[in-house]
């Protein structure tokens, strides 16, 4: 598989050249362009070896995420006989990165942070709390496992930052982090400050490892252009 | 007439340099500013030629009013600068007599008069998305300046290449295009969420953008309280 991150920082696509029977799993809605020669075959991005239960939790999942106005949780998944080429765009301004897992570390996206994986990549959704769920706040993740390619999209740059002990990072700037990193969902000091302070919860991470934050935050651009609606 | 681009790639402005008695034909809320010495006109979709009806047409059938202005230097040379309602790239296609370029509504920035506009009602409509498309056809001679939302992509095309309407900006004569489904089956193609999807095929160039302004109005639209009444 050969891959190419182009027009970034801000505008960066990603475009994958496929050999024969190669795939490669993307985000619903981002392709651009792709020959004609792929074939696509869309599903649920829920783990191949989900089993039905697995399956009927993240087609729950899927419901109620569309329902709430989220995402909708589909893939697309595309090969070909012959290989081919397709081109893959985020939704938002932004940098693209690829990150490579080898099998014995794993990866956790952010929901929307989610561009494409290559096929030996199982994705999983876990929830950084309820709140998450039903607010629409704090995270939603994708458990990214196994050995390849994962393409992580942020709203803005990507800052790459070692942990070694503790970092708190607000949910809305999270991209994605290493698997082998603790983390938890709070508000950054009590209610006071969740109501005031604008900066709502943040995630904290302990351990060992990798934390990609991104320099803009959707939420807070949506927090910022709600008021100026007209009603 | 000559446009100059400045700001490449985030955040592009154009600055049409005009001649006296030169004018250039604009998208009409794409003017910033301007000298003096230029005169305006408000045209329909056919550069006046079309007229009302001509306007209703396509804000009907296209789904989107799309009026210009016409900015005219007076005795004197003199210049307006334009830039699009989204952050991205813009360019200067050339246009050669009897090769016309098709450009999707919304990408269309500026021409000189010496570039004939038409519209081309496809009557395309995503079975699912209710997208529609519609393209302006540019025909003559001269610049026709495009803008982007994101980056521009120019792909020299020679076969067949499926895309997304959404990042479609534009493309030559000698393209044939038809919708196609984006997944398998239609129920896939629904929730594949790619929209409106165009199979093109032949020889000439195609113009994308690296960003959807729709996937873009989702990902933040979908996010905002609901409108009131």
């Amino acid at each position: 598989m050969q891959y190419h991150i182009e027009h970034g920082p801000a505008f960066a696509w990603l475009r994958v050249g496929l050999e024969p029977e190669e795939r490669i799993v993307a985000e619903a809605g981002a392709m651009v362009r792709q020959s004609s020669a792929l074939e696509v075959e869309t599903r649920l991005n829920a783990s191949r070896k989900a089993g039905v239960f697995g399956i009927i939790v993240a087609f729950f999942v899927a419901l109620l995420r569309r329902f709430l106005g989220g995402e909708t949780m589909f893939v697309n998944e595309f090969w070909g006989p012959r290989g081919g080429e397709v081109v893959l765009a985020p939704k938002l301004s932004g940098q693209i990165m690829k990150k490579s897992l080898d099998g014995t570390r794993s990866l956790f996206v952010q929901r929307g942070g989610y561009l494409a994986s290559s096929s030996g990549i199982d994705t999983r959704v876990r929830f950084g709390g309820l709140r998450t769920l039903f607010g629409g706040e704090g995270l939603v993740l994708l458990h990214c496992t196994g050995a390849g390619d994962v393409f992580v999209n942020s709203y803005g740059g990507i800052t790459e930052v070692p942990v070694n002990g503790k970092f708190v990072v607000d949910t809305g700037h999270i991209v994605a982090f290493d698997g082998a990193l603790d983390f938890r969902v709070r508000s950054i000091g009590g209610a006071k400050s969740f109501l005031f302070s604008g900066e709502g919860l943040v995630c904290e991470f302990e351990g060992r490892g990798t934390v990609y934050v991104q320099s803009r935050n959707l939420k807070a651009l949506v927090g910022w252009l709600a008021p100026l609606l007209p009603s | 007439m000559k446009f100059e681009i400045q700001y490449r790639p985030a955040h592009s402005l154009a600055i049409a340099h005009l001649e006296a008695g030169e004018s250039v034909r604009a998208e009409a809320s794409a003017m910033v500013s301007m000298t003096r010495n230029l005169a305006i006109t408000t045209d329909g979709p056919m550069g006046g030629r079309g007229g009302l009806l001509g306007s209703f047409k396509r804000a009907v059938l296209g789904g989107e009013t799309f009026f210009t202005n016409t900015f005219t230097a007076q005795g004197t040379a003199g210049h307006v600068t334009l830039a699009p309602t989204l952050s991205g790239d813009m360019q200067a296609i050339e246009l050669r007599p009897g090769e016309p370029l098709y450009i999707q509504g919304s990408s269309y920035v500026a021409a000189p008069d010496s570039v004939e506009l038409d519209t081309r009602w496809q009557g395309l409509k995503g079975f699912f998305s209710g997208e529609t498309l519609f393209f302006l056809e540019a025909s003559g001679q001269g610049p026709v300046l495009v803008n982007a939302f994101g980056a521009l992509e120019t792909l020299e095309l020679d076969g067949d290449v499926i895309v997304d309407t959404g990042h479609l900006v534009a493309f030559g004569a000698g393209i044939e295009y038809e919708v196609t489904k984006a997944s398998r089956g239609w129920i896939a193609s629904y929730l594949s969420g790619e929209g409106l999807v165009l199979r093109m095929r032949g020889r000439g160039r195609v113009y994308l953008q690296s960003r959807n302004p729709k996937e873009y109005g989702h990902a933040v639209g979908s996010q905002l309280p609901p409108r009131q009444g």
